[in-house]
Order: C-alpha cells, then structure tokens, then sequence
C-alpha cells in the first residue's frame, strides 16, 4: 500500500519533469532537430536554390564528390577546407587553451584584490564587442599603413616592410588567429579563474604544510582538480573554433584571399547562399555537424572526466 | 635570501606577462576610442600618433545620422536592445525550467533528452540557416520582432549550465516544500528560480551577448532598415563608408556603450562566473 | 496530465500564427482590389531619394496599390534574394546585377513583361524604345522578362593634381595603354618601403568579368568558346593578361594589391592617396555628394578604358546590367501591379541620370538627350560602350567569377605561377559550364 503510493508520487514527479522539459523539447524540434533532419536530406539531392524542378537523387554522390582526392589541387574544395579548419582550429584553439590556463593560475595567485578585478576586466573587455566591430577595427590595424606593420617593424627593426598580413596565405591565417584568439581569450581565462576558485583552498593548505612546492602543487593539484574545467574549455573553445565564421567573411568582403581561409562554415555559405548549390552545402554541414560530434566525444572519452570528488 | 630572491624574479616574469597581455588586448580598444575623434588622414598617418590633434565631432555626428540622415541608428540600436534583452529573459525562464526538470526528475528518456539537446549544442548555425528561413518564412514572421527572437528562445548551453547548477541543488529543500504543500511549479518558480540567482546572471548575460553579437541571422530575416539590429549597422556603414575610418570607429564605439555600461554595472557577473562556486560553498 | 503538455503543444506553434499572420499574399483576382508590391533593391542614397517620390507619385495615382520598397547593400542583396526565392518567398520585384540575375530566368522564377502594363503596346514597341541589342540578354525564347534599371561600364577616373605633382601633363601623358598604365603608376606612386603611401591607379578587385575578361579579350582570348563548350580560349592570351596582374601586385613592380583600401571611394576624397580609379558615370554624382570642392574644381578628368600595346581586338570595360524582374510565384495582379511600376520609374531616366544616382538607363529618348550630353565626360562613356559587350552572365556566371578571382590572387598574392593558376581555372570553369 505505502509502497504503491510512493510509486504514485514518483510517477507525478516523473510527469511533471516531462511537462518541464516540453517547451525545450518543443523548441529544438523546431528549430535545431528540424532544420538537421532536413539539412541530411538535402544532402542526398543535387539541390540548387533556384531551381523548381523536383531535385536529382544522388544517394551519397555529395559526399563522395566533396571527398574526391582529384579535387585536393583546388584551393578551393572542401578537402582543403577541412585543412583550413583543422589548421585554424589547432593554431587557437591550444594557444588560448595554454595562455588562458597559465594567465587565469597567474591571476589567481595575485595577492592584491585590486589588481586581480583590474585584469580580469581589462583581458575580458575585447569580448564584450560585437564580432563585426572586432573585425572592423583590426581591418584598420592590418592595413599596410595600419598599426601592425608599424608595431612588427619597430619591435624587429625591419623599417618599410608590409608583412601583407591580409593578402599573404600565412599570413592571413595567422591575421585571423590573431583576432579570434584576441576576442575569446579573457573569456576562457575567467572560465578558468572560475575553475580554480572552485577548488577548496584547504587543500592547498594541505600540500603547502607537507611541503610541497608551488610547482609541485600546480602539476599535481591544481591541474588534475582542475580536469572537469579543461574538459569544458577545450570542448567550448574547440567548437568555438570549428564554428568560426564571422570573422572570415568580413575579411573576404573587405578583399581578402578565400583560399587561406575557406573554413568549412564559410565554404558552406560561399556554397549555399552565394552559389546554388544546397544538397552540396547541405552534405558540408552534415560532415561539420558529424566532425564536431566525434571530437567532442572523443575529447570527453580520452580525459575520462567524471566530476573530481574533493 | 635565496628564496626570496628566486620569487622576485618568478613574479617579474608573471607581472611581464601579465603586462603584455594587457598591452595585446586593451591597445585595439584604446585604437578605437582614439580613432573615432581623429580625422580620416590622421589615422592613416605613418607612424601613428595617438592623441588626436582635435575632436572631430564630425564622425559621431555621421555615424548617428547614417549615410542618408536618417537616424536610424537609434531605432537599430533599440532593437538590439530589445531582441538581446528578450532573448536573455526568455532563455532563463525556459532554460532554468528544463534544466530543472533534467535535474530533479525521474522520468523515461531523461538522458536521451538531455543528450539530444546537447548535441544541437554541435550543429553549427550556417548549417541550418535556409531550413531555419524556411520555418521562419512558414511561420510568417520574416522582419518582425518574433522572427529575430524565436529561433533563440533557449539554448543548450543554458539548458546544460542550468542542469549542471541543479544537480547539486539539495533536494531535501524540494522534498520539504512538498511536504509542505506546495504545487510542482510553485517549488519550481518560489523556490528553485530564487536560489540559482548567479547562474542566472551570467547566462543571461552570455545569452543577451550572443544576440548582441548576432549579424547573420537578422540580415535574413529583417528586411526593413525600421527592423534591422546594430551589427547590421555597422558592416552597412562599414561597406558604404570604407574610406571614413574615423566615422566607422565612432560608429563601433558608439554601439559599444551599451555593452561597456552593462559590463561596467555587472561586471560581478560577468567576470565573477567564480562567484557561482563561492557563493556554493559558503 | 496528457492534456496539459497537448495544450502547451497547441499553443506554443500556435502563438506565431495568431500574433503575426499579417503578411501573407491572399488571391486576388479584382483588378482595382489594393495590391502589395515588395520591391526590393540595392541601397544607393541618391536613388532611395528619388524612388520614394516617385513611388510616392504613382501610389497617388494608384490608390489600390502598395509599394514596399526594400534596401540592402549591394552585395548581400544578391544573396537575401536567393535565400528568399529558394524558401519559395521571393519579392514581387527586385534588380540584381545581370550576372546574378540571369539564373533566375533560365530557372522559371521570373515572369515575362507584362507590356500594356509596363505602359507598351506590344513587345515591337517596348523594343524600339530601347536602344538596339540592350534587351537581347534578358530575351529567352522570343519572351523579354526584365526592364533595364540601369546600364553601367567602367572608365578611367584621373586626378589631375596628383599628375601635375609627379611632373606629368594629365592632358597628354595619360596612359592609353595598361603598359603605359603601369609605366606611368610607377611614376605616380610613393612608397615607404615596400608599403604604398599613394597609388597611381589600382584594379576594382572583385569584379574581374567586368575588367578582367575584356584584358584577356584585347589580347585574343576568350572566358567561354562562341559555342559555350570549352572554357578558357588562347592560353597565351590569358597568361599574358595573368602576367601582367603579378607584375601588378606586391610580387612584382608593387603597384597596387586587393588590401589596399577601395580606390574608387578614395578617390573622391581627393587626399594625395590615389590618382585614377576605376568606375562607371554613376561616379560623377559620388564625388559630388562626397567632395563637392574636388568636383566643381575641374581637377578630375574621365579616359578611356587602355588596351594592350599588340591587342588584337579593341575591347572595352564590359558593361552590366541590372533589370527590374517580377517573381512568376506572385499573384497575377500583383505582376501587373509591378510591371505598372516598373514602367512608372522607367518613364523618368531623365531623373535617375541627374538626380536618381547617375544611372544610364538604356533609352533611345535618353541616349538622344542633350541630359546626356551635357554630362561631364558621358562621350567617354558612351564612346567605350560602343566598344564593349554585356559582362559574360551565364546561369552560373558569379561562380565564374569566383574563380576568376582565385586564379589572379593566386598569382598576384601567393606566389603562384601563371601556367599554374590558369590550369586550375580552366578546369574549374569546364567543370561549371559542363554542368550547365
């Protein structure tokens, strides 16, 4: 009898967890599962925008024409793009992951209160502009004329060189490194100061009494507690990283070389929007969508990270 | 002596650390604000000189009047205002209720849900853009407020933020509400809503920057210039004006206020996600 | 418990539908009941002036027609009309640049003129209006489905002081060559190091059917075959014309490069920066909105558009259209409603040429005008014109250009050997008219 009205309860609750989730349930079936589900579809198709004619069935014929090693030589195909990606991602994704760890464990350590607030503002400021102003005022700083190339030859005294930091396929993929990792850095730092935080300081105390060194401390306490934070960092920064789009575009429409730069987001819009081709963009998307699942769980499966128990 | 010798110079390093990067990120921000009062060739002017000669009060008055005088920087920039501060509530409310319900309830397909919504969490926006029109289009609400809001009602990293915060909310505070009374919703609205204040403020504030930041979505869907949003704004003026770099930064800094006063007045929660845990512990 | 989530199911989709239906395009079949015509278009100041006028004007003479004209700037136009028409929500009517507008009629998105409506009384008379040739390219199987808003190519613009200041005569040490054209830019330049603090003239970078194409032209080449076959027609001639862009860039003599600043918007400012441009008539009433001291001043000049020293074929900067067009979806007395527009602002090229923007609309009435004429410069225009052809607009002609623009760079830019860069245009290319 107790036993069957507990059950009555559970099954209540149980109701109203479900009458909770429905609105988010709802609303991602819309407007993500939706739009996913039909993105996969169009995959399948050679789908042109324009076109009213019923679509040609291709079955995988997308897919296999956007991994056709022939295509490799063109700058512009999707195999090169998955290159400008992969280059993209690693050349910000593990420096903002290391400075923002080394510079947020700095922070931390500071004793002054003031100065801590001060930098944390101050390295969190660039994210609170809008991608489109980011990329306007660092067009004007990588002009030829513009502040990089007077800050890059004072500093290597190389008077009069113009590092073509637009135009140069280095170059440019450094340029937009540059203005990523400038953008997200102060948020990743703060994520980790949070982190750090959250360790109880009684365990520091602990170490500091056996006499353990401050390095001592950071590799073996701090950063394996630290784990669940680093996990979600570098998830966060990695898709971050893998999703960049805005950044790309405006240095294209302001004249810039694609071909450095033709991420896989960008090549799904020069794609789809610019060009007709949806069932083409269509399969990107598919690949971008699957590849960034894969990382994300191969990234959780190899640290392995349960909730660290204190 | 040793000892102490070696710290001075460990903190040297940090502090030149420290020193450079706040070089890295403020300069850009201080080119800006210096810029937006120069002359169109004094900013151009090798080597660059970073007090402006005069104010030049010409730019500001160009970048609010806009290329055809008609000030529909003010319009643009409530809209900004209202879409992001919509879009902030909304997720809050939507995401705290699910991610209380993932948290705290037992029920079939819970984690098939929970792993469902963190997989859209993958799925970048270029990708679903043209589905996405087309919903919007079926729904009938291109270039209204609806359109802009509504495929931002939530996000998953909030539903994931808020589910996080709430599993380790203490449950006997649930179970005593029951106890006494108190209907599902009511626990959930008086009790719950109430106690994740922090996590609330910063994914209101991650959720009202990401709209603020958003230039691809409202460029498909707002059509009217009554109905654009600022970033629009801006890379309009930034095309048509591309030689006036000292109007376009003052166009970029004045769409920046908003942001710096939100920042500057919640800075706690911007910056302080570290107060979430702090405030856990005590 | 069922009920309540199927209610906050009912009524989460229903609340879009209830709150916002207003918009939809409702049958109409009434001749006088009130229409709604979107029109969308690309933003140009001047042109927004007098179209809100004009469109002003003719909703009083058509009470039961609404206009809503639409903006966007030029380049994202091209691709919110696309979005729009591939969510099968297109305008009624819109104008794009040919190149990108040719898609839609060879995809059965675009109506015919509707000639009574557009104020013609067959399509005999619409033609004879129009100056010969002009509206072949919108001509599909015998139907003309768009109405010229304008008719634009490109010339030379000089700024006469910053010759004088070199020690050049404008008036005859112009260049008429592009090897005159890089000889003199040499001169006109000024350099700090390898930066460019003033360039003599710089290349409108994108656009390389408009300017590039006709280079290859004058030397003998071709984009596409005559019978559309084979793409990329006399290498020789191509890797001259690529040659020449590398010895261009930064690579070469560093005469100018994509990143730096937009010559044609510096040029109006008149700051020491750049002494010509490349831009259409429309140019003229830019400078003097922008600078109107520099446009009285009579210290700029327009020239022809310079051929190769051993040209084979005097070929001028192309000339592109943009083409008002009416979506084949919308309701009929819609398209009428359009086309009775689209007629309305056309009847007034005289407007558009002085005051709308400084658009050539292709008229014969117009290109007879003394308005015309009396247009600083508009002979050169004219002149170049008539040595030139339409911009290359096949259906997939802005893919084309995509290309085109990766072969210069890639030789300008990267480093890239002309051969090179050329083989992997061409097969780009053959692959996009193959799949035509």
């Amino acid at each position: 009898m107790g036993m069957k009205k507990y059950r009555g309860i559970e099954k209540k609750q149980a109701r109203w967890g479900f009458f909770f989730v429905v609105p988010s349930l709802l609303f991602f079936s819309l407007f993500s599962f939706y739009p996913i589900i039909n993105a996969f579809y169009t995959s399948l198709f050679d789908k042109r925008a324009l076109s009213k004619a019923p679509p040609d069935f291709l079955g995988l014929g997308n897919y296999i024409r956007l991994f056709d090693p022939s295509r490799a030589a063109s700058e512009l195909s999707f195999l090169n793009s998955l290159r400008a990606t992969l280059v993209f991602t690693v050349g910000t994704f593990i420096p903002l992951l290391i400075l923002s760890l080394l510079l947020a464990v700095f922070i931390s350590n500071l004793s002054s209160r003031k100065a801590k607030k001060f930098l944390q503002i101050a390295y969190y400021t660039p994210a609170i502009l809008s991608s489109v102003v980011a990329a306007t005022i660092w067009m004007i700083i990588f002009d030829p004329r513009g502040l990089g190339n007077q800050w890059v030859n004072t500093l290597m005294n190389t008077p009069g060189v113009d590092h073509r930091w637009l135009v140069d396929p280095v170059m440019e993929q450094v340029s937009t490194m540059v203005i990523y990792f400038w953008k997200y850095i102060g948020y990743f730092i703060i994520l980790f100061i949070t982190g750090l935080a959250s360790i109880p300081s009684t365990i520091y105390e602990a170490a500091t009494i056996d006499g353990a060194t401050k390095n001592q401390v950071f590799w073996r306490i701090t950063l394996p507690l630290l784990k669940p934070t680093v996990v979600l960092v570098s998830v966060m920064a990695m898709l971050q990283c893998l999703k960049t789009f805005s950044t790309q575009y405006m240095l294209y429409t302001n004249g810039a070389p694609r071909a450095p730069i033709n991420v896989i987001t960008f090549n799904i819009y020069v794609t789809g929007i610019q060009q007709q081709y949806l069932g083409r963009a269509s399969a990107m998307s598919v690949v971008l969508f699957l590849l960034m699942l894969v990382l994300t769980l191969l990234q959780f499966k190899t640290t392995n990270s349960e909730q660290v128990e204190y | 002596m040793q000892i102490s010798k070696k710290i001075n110079v460990t903190n040297i390093v940090i502090w030149i650390v420290l020193a450079v990067m706040l070089l890295f990120t403020m300069t850009p921000i201080i080119f800006m604000i210096s810029a937006s009062m120069m002359e169109r060739n004094q900013i151009m002017r090798m080597p660059f000189s970073w007090i402006p000669e005069s104010f030049n009060r010409e730019n500001f008055i160009k970048a609010v009047a806009g290329n055809d005088q008609s000030y529909i920087f003010v319009r643009n920039l409530s809209n900004s205002l209202f879409v992001s501060s919509t879009v902030a509530i909304t997720t809050v409310l939507i995401a705290s209720l699910t991610g209380y319900g993932l948290a705290k309830f037992r029920f079939r397909g819970r984690n098939t849900i929970f792993i469902m919504i963190m997989a859209t969490m993958m799925i970048p926006f270029e990708a679903i853009m043209i589905p996405l029109y087309m919903v919007v289009m079926m729904l009938r609400i291109q270039n209204t407020y609806t359109g802009l809001i509504l495929p931002f009602l939530v996000s998953a990293f909030g539903v994931f933020q808020m589910r996080q915060y709430l599993t380790t909310f203490p449950t006997e505070f649930l179970d005593a509400a029951r106890v006494d009374g108190m209907g599902e919703f009511g626990i959930y609205w008086r009790i719950v809503l109430p106690n994740c204040m922090p996590v609330i403020a910063t994914l209101s504030i991650l959720s009202f920057r990401s709209q603020w930041d958003n230039l691809l979505w409202p460029l498909l869907v707002s059509q009217t210039k009554e109905m654009k949003t600022i970033p629009q704004y801006i890379s309009t003026f930034a095309l048509e004006r591309n030689t006036d770099e000292g109007a376009m930064m003052a166009a970029a800094l004045l769409a920046s206020i908003p942001m710096f006063i939100l920042f500057m007045s919640l800075t706690k929660y911007f910056i302080g996600g570290a107060a979430i845990y702090e405030s856990r512990k005590g | 418990m069922k009920r309540s989530i199927a209610l906050v199911l009912m009524a989460t989709l229903l609340i879009p539908f209830s709150l916002f239906a207003q918009g939809g395009k409702e049958a109409v079949v009434d001749e006088n009941a009130p229409v709604t015509v979107q029109y969308w278009t690309h933003e140009d100041p001047a042109r927004t002036d007098l179209e809100n006028e004009l469109i002003a004007t003719f909703m009083a003479q058509n009470p039961n027609i609404t206009v809503v004209r639409t903006t966007q700037s030029s380049a994202k136009q091209i691709e919110l009309v696309q979005t729009a028409f591939a969510a099968n929500q297109g305008p009624d009517m819109f104008n794009l640049p040919i190149e990108n507008q040719y898609a839609y009629i060879t995809n059965y998105r675009v109506a015919p003129v509707d000639y009574q409506a557009a104020g013609y009384a067959n399509k005999q008379d619409l033609l004879d209006n129009y100056v010969e040739g002009v509206l072949d390219t919108v001509t599909v199987d015998g139907e003309v489905y768009g109405l010229p808003l304008e008719l634009t190519n490109w010339a030379i613009y000089v700024n006469k002081k910053i010759f004088r200041d070199a020690g050049l005569n404008p008036e005859t040490d112009y260049p008429k060559t592009w090897e005159e054209m890089a000889d003199v830019s040499e001169k006109l330049v000024i350099r700090d190091g390898d930066i460019l603090i003033r360039r003599g003239f710089d290349f409108r970078y994108p656009y390389y059917l408009t300017f590039f194409v006709p280079m290859v032209e004058q030397l003998g080449g071709e984009l596409i075959s005559s019978d559309g076959k084979q793409a990329i027609v006399n290498d020789d001639a191509w890797i001259k014309a690529l040659t020449y862009m590398q010895e261009w860039g930064p690579s070469g003599r560093n005469l100018g490069s994509p990143t730096y600043k937009n010559a044609r918007k510096l040029f109006n400012l008149d700051n020491n920066d750049i002494a010509m441009a490349h831009s259409g008539l429309y140019q003229e009433g830019r400078i003097e909105a922008d600078n109107p001291e520099f446009f009285e001043s009579g210290e700029w000049m327009v020239i022809p558009y310079p051929v190769f020293e051993d040209a084979v074929r005097d070929v001028a900067s192309c000339y592109y259209g943009h083409f008002f067009m009416v979506n084949i979806d919308s309701d009929p007395a819609v398209q009428k409603a359009a086309w009775k527009l689209a007629g309305f602002l056309l009847s007034h090229g005289e407007d558009y040429l002085t005051r709308g923007g400084n658009i050539i609309q292709p008229t014969k009435a117009l290109f007879a005008s003394d308005t015309l004429k009396n247009m600083p410069y508009s002979d050169v225009f004219i002149n170049d014109m008539g040595r030139a052809h339409m911009i290359y607009y096949g259906a997939n002609s802005a893919e084309i250009q995509t290309q085109i623009r990766y072969a210069v760079e890639s030789v300008m830019l990267s480093g890239v050997s002309p051969q090179k860069a050329l083989a992997t245009l061409r097969s780009a290319v053959q692959e996009i008219i193959d799949e035509q």
